[in-house]
């Protein structure tokens, strides 16, 4: 049974890599570094590092208080506040997207924001809300699992020792989730570099406007551009792998998938 | 009396505290002793401010504290786990309570210093606290705790986590920091011997609820009830003096019978003995166990296959037996016997003269 099972496991995992070396290695090398530095990449490389540094932060801010509070306090319906701010995260993306764009784009509260300057459907804007919208859930997820396993006896002995309450927070529970927040930081920011489904349904796909790098792969396999595609995917392994190392160097315990 | 615990009730999930009631003067070591699951460690962190009583009052010198928040009521606690906190160098730990008040930089340095003399700590400021054993964890917890010069020191379980010849250590250790410092303790634990070795008055705790208050001796010979002579029920108590004698020592009790026992510790002192090491016997045989004394049977109680027998051995002395042993004893109230018990099943627990 071991050698079977260790033989599936070994096939698969090579399967794994020579699919995706196949598609980095398919067009030349020349080819490749030329697409890669063609304009439209570029803007789409910046606009996803922009669009996903801004979401991550805004994911950060949110989701420090929201997983203390579901980690630390008993609070009525903290199951159902629970169930739905994990929901997003069992949510089609798309079904998230288009639930995005009936909101922003028909409800009186959107109009108003268009109508302030604010537009979020089809701008870089509906890029950052569709991004956080999708990736909150697993920030919150990580950090309130990170947050739980601290003991609470360390905010108790801080307490004492002159504390309030956020001075304990801040001097000792956050630096003691470290590992979470680095590990929750690195995974909402690469999730939100590979955000498609959600993003083209509120932010559209426009060409050197809200062409993000999947957004990017996208048109330019409709069009038929396939060493631009295959350029904006390369991007995205190579940002996939490098959250994969953080993640597995900071935060081995948690299983984040 | 400085601590008024007035009717305190709490319930927290699977654990309440119902009806506690109890004070502390200034500089007492009080001890609140329980088994396990009693609730001791929630009487500590109402005091300390982390749970607030559903109903009764705690006060400091007349001074309402029931509400009061943990930082401004100057009370430090130690945890049995210690609690030191890992991402802060020892320095950093101890030094932590006097950031929080804004002292000057250097009356930190100094304080810490002096502190971490006083403890022997002071090769281990630039360490991190995973890096040492449990017994620095336990004095560099301490540390934190006193450096700001609390009015009482909660100490929880401070002796559970140690082996038997670190745990008497840290029991000289703790009377020391207690005299050098004059502090007031509160410490909970389910060892007896800390009792003797540290209280100067012990409360007996059980089900959330304290059942007996008072000076150690009262406790242990006049228990309140079966159940709390059962919780201390370690078979035989027997105090005396210590004397050594070569490489033991002989505890005189005072009735002119000495008890032999494997132990380095002189003076006043409460020798412990299992019931079930104590081996009866018709005449006396020679064996390599120290102790052999002639006593008198006062009581035999039969319980399943069990008999306690009680003896007068010059001091009450109980043992265990099975039923068929006794049989085979011919043993009745007023039986002539023979206790054997080995010097090494001999506890012995310096007395603290308060």
């Amino acid at each position: 049974m071991r050698r079977f099972f260790l033989a599936v496991t070994a096939v698969i995992s090579l399967i794994v890599v020579f699919i995706l070396a196949g598609l980095v290695l398919y067009p030349p090398l020349p080819a490749l570094i030329v697409s890669l530095a063609s304009p439209e990449i570029r803007f789409a490389i910046i606009l996803s590092i922009v669009t996903s540094t801004i979401s991550t932060a805004i994911c950060v801010a949110l989701a420090i208080p929201v997983a203390y509070a579901l980690a630390r306090y008993r609070f009525p319906f903290r199951n159902a506040v629970n169930l739905a701010l994990t929901l997003p995260l069992a949510l089609p993306p798309l079904v998230a997207g288009i639930a995005l764009l009936i909101f922003f784009g028909t409800t009186t509260w959107g109009k108003m924001l268009d109508a302030m300057g604010f537009a979020v459907v089809f701008s870089p804007i509906g890029i950052v809300i569709a991004e956080v919208f999708v990736n909150l859930p697993y920030m919150i997820r990580i950090l309130k699992s990170s947050f739980a396993a601290i003991n609470p006896r360390y905010e108790n002995v801080a307490k004492t020792l002159g504390c309030t309450e956020t001075g304990a927070f801040l001097q000792v529970t956050l630096p003691l989730s470290r590992p979470g927040l680095i590990a929750g930081t690195s995974i909402t920011w690469a999730k939100s570099m590979g955000e498609f489904g959600a993003v083209l349904m509120l932010a559209g796909a426009t060409t050197m406007r809200t062409e993000t790098l999947p957004i990017a792969l996208y048109l330019n396999l409709s069009i038929g551009d396939l060493d631009l595609a295959i350029a904006a995917a390369v991007i995205l392994i190579i940002v996939s792998l490098g959250a994969l190392c953080v993640v597995e160097y900071f935060y081995q315990e948690t299983h984040v998938f | 009396m400085a601590l008024h615990v007035e009717s305190v009730s709490l319930a927290l999930g699977d654990f309440s505290l119902r009806d506690v009631s109890f004070e502390v003067a200034t500089g007492e070591y009080f001890v609140i002793l329980g088994p396990t699951g009693a609730g001791k460690t929630i009487v500590l962190e109402t005091i300390a401010g982390i749970h607030v009583p559903d109903r009764g009052r705690i006060s400091w010198d007349g001074e309402d504290i029931t509400h009061a928040e943990p930082r401004t009521r100057n009370i430090a606690v130690v945890y049995q786990d210690y609690m030191l906190f890992p991402h802060l160098t020892v320095e950093e730990n101890i030094g932590f309570g006097l950031r929080q008040k804004n002292t000057e930089r250097e009356e930190i340095q100094k304080r810490v210093a002096e502190m971490a003399e006083l403890l022997g700590i002071t090769h281990l400021l630039s360490r991190y606290p995973g890096t040492l054993s449990g017994g620095e964890q336990q004095r560099a917890a301490l540390a934190r705790a006193l450096v700001i010069r609390p009015r009482i020191l909660l100490l929880d379980e401070p002796t559970n986590a140690l082996d038997t010849a670190m745990r008497e250590r840290m029991r000289k250790e703790l009377l020391r920091i207690h005299r050098v410092t004059g502090t007031t303790v509160i410490q909970i634990t389910h060892h007896f011997e800390d009792v003797f070795a540290l209280a100067d008055r012990v409360a007996i705790m059980r089900d959330g609820a304290i059942v007996q208050i008072g000076e150690p001796s009262d406790v242990f010979w006049h228990p309140k009830d079966t159940r709390v002579a059962g919780f201390l029920g370690i078979g035989n108590m027997i105090a005396g003096t210590a004397k050594k004698a070569g490489d033991l020592v002989e505890v005189s009790t005072g009735t002119g019978v000495l008890v032999t026992a494997v132990s380095d510790v002189e003076g006043p002192v409460v020798a412990t003995l299992h019931a079930e090491d104590v081996i009866l016997s018709k005449a006396p045989f020679v064996s390599s166990a120290k102790n052999c004394l002639p006593g008198t049977v006062t009581e035999l109680r039969p319980n399943g296959g069990i008999v306690t027998v009680c003896i007068d051995a010059g001091f009450p002395l109980t043992a265990l037996l099975t039923r068929e042993s006794c049989g085979d004893l011919d043993l009745t109230v007023g039986s002539r016997v023979f206790a054997t018990f080995k010097a090494t099943a001999v506890h012995v627990i310096p007395v603290h003269d308060a």
